[in-house]
């Protein structure tokens, strides 16, 4: 009877340590080589994409309904007597604002659309990265309307990131707060070039040299020279500056453009042959 | 039956997480339900069941957050194989416990993400916020409890051989565990 518990246990422990070299064989194996999707990745974001998609559609509605509504008990409050006439002109009044702002706001796309020479694609966000480690969103556009990996995206406002990995009808952005991001920048003003790479909430401009002048306050555009983002594209603006320490760099911090806390809608840059592969 | 239920769960809690809760504030914290089920499967689930589970929450993980693929699905099993060891030689599944468990146990996969991360791009600034991080733990910890509660009697009330069913508000206890059998 012991004999066969110590048996048991002897395959157990067999099984738990083959699991986890066969595991750590995989974490090797994908991250040496390319990291691309594979069938059942693109299955499982095709299915879970949809769902995301459908819960944030909800989301979204329960959001505008609770903002309606608090409206209306604002409305309550300061005149009941003439609570229904109020909310008939508070309504309309939202949805000439909500037609107002969005007209503004489709002003700018378009500009920007009209601006950048390349075809665009607006994309929706339906998802946002669950893990506080990694800056990753999932947006509704997928391969079947010619997103590729290493597209750029950006907003009105600036650049926001890069496509990483496709699905038919969805895709993955990694964005350019992560610290696994970098894109080619620029000085507005004296041209001096630069690695942004991302920091967390804000950008880090590396590999700039301590005799090259760069002042707090001043712009950072995309260079063009990666042959991603194209020429010109907002990053954001220096906020601080370190020229003390060891070493030949400084240390530039810049606040970036594009309010990465507030983003809905993404241009997706569709440039012919993406090389951030 | 137990198996589907678990894996529905689990994907409803990475939807949820992924949507509703990313409109929270960011001071306010995002609690990581998915991480909180992985924690559930490792104390309650037997072994083989709970490894598949966690291994396919691990893979889907990886579609939706980072950029390595095969990063979740091995810091998960070893937390979940760790879990498993110490439900086997500690009364962890008593819920005074279950707190300081959570905790440790969120801190332990943050700093496994942090070192893997580090170890396979070591040119990239990976940022450790110890706000963020003590946030998260916390939020966890508060929720741990009426968590695993629910989940417990959920999964108990699927498992049609299980004879626990109903008894998910007790306090549970775990007998003298030390006797020979």
């Amino acid at each position: 009877m012991r004999k066969k518990n110590k048996r048991v246990r002897q395959i157990k422990l067999f099984v738990f340590f083959s699991l986890l070299l066969t595991l750590l064989i995989i974490l090797i194996v994908s991250t040496v080589g390319r990291q691309e999707f594979n069938a059942p990745h693109k299955l499982a974001l095709e299915i879970i994409g949809t769902a995301q998609y459908g819960m944030t559609w909800i989301t979204k509605s329960v959001k505008n309904g609770w903002r309606n509504y608090t409206l209306l008990v604002n409305v309550r409050e300061e005149n009941v007597r003439l609570r229904e006439e109020l909310q008939k002109h508070k309504a309309a009044n939202n949805k000439y604002r909500e037609a107002a702002a969005t007209n503004i706001r489709l002003t700018k796309l378009l500009a920007i659309k009209e601006a950048i020479p390349t075809p665009t694609l607006t994309a929706e966000i339906i998802g946002m990265d669950p893990s506080q480690w990694f800056k990753t969103m999932i947006i509704d556009r997928g391969s079947n309307d010619g997103v590729q990996i290493g597209m750029p995206v950006i907003t009105v406002e600036g650049a926001v990131g890069q496509v990483t990995n496709t699905s038919p009808n969805y895709a993955k952005i990694l964005l350019a707060t992560d610290p696994n991001s970098a894109l080619d920048g620029l000085v507005q003003t004296t041209r001096v070039q630069g690695i942004i790479k991302g920091g967390g909430s804000v950008f880090h401009m590396e590999y700039v040299l301590k005799n090259n002048e760069v002042l707090k306050g001043d712009r950072i555009i995309t260079s063009g020279l990666g042959g991603v983002f194209p020429k010109g594209v907002p990053i954001g603006t220096v906020s601080k500056v370190e020229k003390s320490g060891r070493g030949m760099f400084q240390k530039i911090e810049i606040e970036p453009a594009a309010d990465f806390s507030q983003l809905e809608h993404l241009i997706i840059v569709m440039r012919k042959d993406p090389l951030a592969k | 039956m137990v198996l589907s239920f678990l894996f529905l769960s689990g994907v409803a809690l990475l939807l949820l997480q992924t949507t509703l809760l990313s409109f929270l504030p960011e001071w306010f914290g995002r609690p990581n339900l998915l991480f909180l089920f992985i924690v559930f499967l490792g104390t309650y689930l037997d072994i083989y069941k709970g490894a598949v589970l966690t291994l396919v929450f691990g893979l889907i993980m990886d579609i939706f957050s980072g950029v390595f693929l095969g990063l979740h699905p091995v810091i998960f099993l070893v937390l979940f194989f760790i879990l498993q060891f110490l439900s086997r030689h500690l009364t962890i599944n008593e819920s005074i416990y279950q707190i300081p468990l959570v905790a440790l146990s969120y801190l332990f996969t943050a700093s496994s993400i942090f070192i893997f991360t580090s170890i396979l791009t070591p040119e990239n600034w990976l940022y450790w916020a110890w706000g963020n991080e003590i946030l998260q733990a916390l939020i966890l910890s508060m929720i741990c409890i009426p968590f695993f509660n629910l989940f417990h009697w959920l999964t108990t009330v699927f498992d049609s051989n299980s004879k626990k069913a109903n008894n998910h508000f007790r306090r549970q206890k775990t007998g003298n565990r030390y006797r020979k059998q």
